[in-house]
C-alpha cells in the first residue's frame, strides 16, 4: 500500500474516532481544566498524532496507549461522579485562602501563592482593598473565587425591597425574516398576533432581522433596513402615565365639587387608585 | 349648578371633562385587561386581574357620577 493512501486511513479513522471520544470524555471548559486533565488531553493529542504520521509503526500498539489515555479519564469522571472521596481525590479540593476577612497563610503556602499573587488576582476581580473581602477560596481549576463583605456588595433590588417585574427569557420569534412558530407557540400567541403587531409597527416580515418578544409581550425588532427609526414599545409606560393624570383628574374634581356626597366618592377612588398605580409600577416599567 | 372649569382655553362644563378622565379610564382598564390575558407570569397575572377588577369599580363609581352631572346640565347630555 501506498505511504500516502496509509496515512491518509489512518488519519481519518483516528480523527472520526477521537472526535467522538472527546465529545464522551465531556465538555468541560478548557481553559478551567485541572492540571491533570490538561496533561491527559495533551497526551492523547500527541499519541494522535503519532499514530496518524505514521511515526507509531504498529497501530496496534498505538491503540492501547490511546485507549489507556482515553478510557482511564472516562472511569475516573465515573468514580467521581459516584463517590465524594474519589471526586476530592481526583479533582483535588478547594483551598480556603481568607476566612472571615482574615487571610490564612498555611493555605497560601500550600496554593503555592505570594501575597503579593494573591493580591493581583484580588485586583483582577476588581477588588483592591483586602479590607473588603470576606471569604475567598481557590478552586481546584486554580481559580479564586470571593465574597464581599456584606456591605460592599452591589446593590440588589432585593436589599432595597423593591418589587421588580419578573422577566423569564425573552423568545426570538422572528430569524432572518422567518417566523419561528415553537417560541411562538411557547408564548402562547399566534402568527395573527405577530402579523397584527408588524402591521401596527408598518414593517413588513422580510425586513426583520431578529424579533424578539419579552416576559411581559412586547415585540422588540431588529430590522435590516437600519435607517428606518422603529418607535420602541412604550404601552407600558403610557399606561402608567394615563393612570396617573386620571388620579390627578380625579383629585381636581374632588376639590373642584360643592357635592359632599361626590367629593367623598371622588377621593375614595382617588386612593384606590394611588394604591392600583402603586402595585402595577413594577410590572409596568423596566 | 353649572360649574365651569377652563382646561387648554376652552371651557368645559364638569360633566365633560369627567367623561373624558372616565374614557382614559376604560381604555387604561382594556389594557390591563389584555395583559391579564397575555401574561406569561402568574403572580403578574394576578395583579393585572386584580387591577382590571378595581379599575371597574372606580369606572361604575364614575359613571354614576356622569349620570347626576347629566341630569344637571342636560344642555350637555351625549357628549
Amino acid at each position: 500500500m501506498q505511504n500516502w493512501i496509509e496515512i491518509l486511513l489512518r488519519s481519518t479513522v483516528l480523527f472520526i474516532t477521537i472526535f467522538v471520544l472527546i465529545k464522551i470524555i465531556g465538555k468541560r471548559n478548557v481553559a478551567r481544566m485541572s492540571a491533570f486533565n490538561f496533561v491527559n488531553y495533551g497526551i492523547i493529542a500527541i499519541i494522535t498524532a503519532l499514530i496518524s504520521v505514521k511515526i507509531i509503526e504498529n497501530i496496534a500498539v498505538g491503540v492501547v496507549a490511546l485507549a489507556v489515555w482515553l478510557f482511564i479519564p472516562i472511569i475516573l469522571d465515573y468514580l467521581a461522579l459516584k463517590s465524594k472521596l474519589a471526586h476530592n481525590w481526583i479533582h483535588g479540593r478547594e483551598l480556603i485562602l481568607i476566612k472571615n476577612g482574615k487571610v490564612l497563610e498555611d493555605n497560601l503556602k500550600l496554593a503555592r501563592l505570594t501575597g503579593e499573587d494573591l493580591l493581583k488576582e484580588l485586583r483582577s476581580r476588581e477588588v483592591f482593598s483586602l479590607m473588603n473581602v470576606e471569604f475567598a477560596l481557590m478552586e481546584p481549576s486554580g481559580e479564586i473565587n470571593l465574597l464581599l463583605k456584606s456591605d460592599k456588595l452591589p446593590i440588589t433590588p432585593g436589599h432595597l425591597g423593591v418589587k421588580v417585574n419578573p422577566q423569564t427569557s425573552p423568545q426570538t420569534v422572528i430569524l432572518d425574516g422567518n417566523i419561528i412558530n415553537e417560541s411562538l407557540s411557547n408564548l402562547g400567541l399566534n402568527i395573527s398576533w405577530l402579523m397584527n403587531q408588524l402591521e401596527s409597527t408598518g414593517v413588513t416580515l422580510d425586513n426583520v432581522f431578529i424579533g424578539q418578544v419579552d416576559s411581559s409581550g412586547d415585540l422588540y425588532l431588529d430590522l435590516f433596513d437600519d435607517l428606518i427609526q422603529l418607535p420602541q414599545p412604550t404601552v407600558r409606560e403610557m399606561l402608567c402615565a394615563s393612570l396617573e393624570k386620571c388620579q390627578a383628574d380625579l383629585t381636581t374634581f374632588a376639590f373642584e365639587t360643592q357635592d359632599s356626597e361626590a367629593k367623598e366618592m371622588y377621593s375614595k377612588n382617588v386612593q384606590r387608585l394611588e394604591e392600583l398605580i402603586r402595585k402595577l409600577r413594577p410590572y409596568l416599567t423596566r | 349648578m353649572v360649574e365651569i372649569k377652563h382646561e387648554g382655553g376652552v371651557k368645559m362644563t364638569v360633566a365633560m371633562s369627567v367623561k373624558k378622565t372616565l374614557a382614559d379610564l376604560n381604555g387604561s382598564k382594556a389594557t390591563l385587561k389584555i395583559y391579564s390575558l397575555q401574561a406569561a407570569n402568574e403572580e403578574a397575572k394576578e395583579i393585572y386581574k386584580e387591577t382590571t377588577d378595581v379599575m371597574e369599580d372606580i369606572i361604575s363609581d364614575l359613571e354614576q357620577r356622569v349620570k347626576t352631572l347629566e341630569f344637571e346640565e342636560p344642555q350637555y347630555k351625549g357628549f
